[in-house]
């Protein structure tokens, strides 16, 4: 199973695209970037990992890249919105989280 | 035995510490039974407060508690919400247990605080304690102590 404390401590494939920021700041960047954005609620369990902030969450996906952009939240460290490679079942994970 | 969680956020701000073992007791002497989830390093700050464990019997690791925590665990949650990941973590926290929750905000800057109460008004039905504060734990701890006693009563 994918986890995602896991996979940034040990890959390097992934992109920080903002780092020690709000959460309202990265929320609008995964808005703004993204190919496509799903909302999902806070809490939901993705990548092996509860997401952290205000709902409605946005992810961001590209199917095409096969990635998604999240914020990634640390208690001492802010939110980042990070873009890693996922398998396409966590894609379809957060399709069937998106709140209505 | 009803349960609370006092979730806390970085250590950081130096009222945090003193005001968790405030909260412990006040809830503990309500009946609660209090659990502490946080940081490594704001663990560390609580065990060399209460050394003996008088106060605080229960600590938990902030991500193992979210990884495992649900609906009905608690029946209250308490956080502290001085920075924008605290914030955010409150929220989070909020939406997983979908109990009564009591914030607590503060922060030295007033811009700052009113924006953390903004989105927690907007976002939750938490009840808001909230004073601009930094290192006097005193307006929170007064405001909270009304909060309790609120909580008491109903």
């Amino acid at each position: 199973m994918f986890c995602l404390d896991t996979y940034l401590r040990e890959s390097e494939d992934y992109i920080i695209h903002l780092n020690r920021a709000g959460f309202k700041d990265c929320a609008k960047f995964i808005e703004k970037e993204a190919k496509k954005v799903v909302y999902i609620p806070a809490g939901a369990k993705i990548v092996g990992a509860r997401i952290i902030g205000i709902p409605p969450v946005p992810i961001g996906l590209d199917e095409e890249k096969g990635t998604i952009m999240l914020p990634y939240t640390k208690p001492c460290y802010g939110t980042a919105v990070v873009e890693i490679p996922v398998p396409k079942e966590e894609i379809d994970l957060i399709k069937s989280l998106e709140m209505k | 035995m009803k349960k609370a969680l006092i979730l806390l956020g970085c250590p950081e701000s130096p009222s945090q510490t003193p005001l968790a073992v405030y909260a412990t007791h006040k809830l503990t002497n309500m009946g609660f039974e209090v659990t502490l989830a946080s940081t490594p390093s704001a663990m560390k700050l609580l065990e060399v407060s209460d050394p003996d464990g008088y106060y605080i019997k229960n600590k938990i690791d902030l991500e193992s508690c979210l990884d495992t925590l649900k609906e009905g665990d608690y029946q209250l949650l308490i956080g502290f919400a001085h920075k924008d990941a605290a914030v955010s973590y409150f929220v989070t926290f909020y939406y997983i247990l979908n109990t009564k929750s009591i914030a607590l905000v503060f922060h030295r800057d007033a811009e700052t605080l009113e924006s953390f109460q903004e989105t927690i008004k907007d976002n939750t039905e938490a009840e808001i304690v909230s004073a601009r504060a930094y290192h006097n734990p005193t307006p929170i701890r007064v405001r909270l102590d009304r909060a309790l006693k609120q909580l008491e009563e109903e």
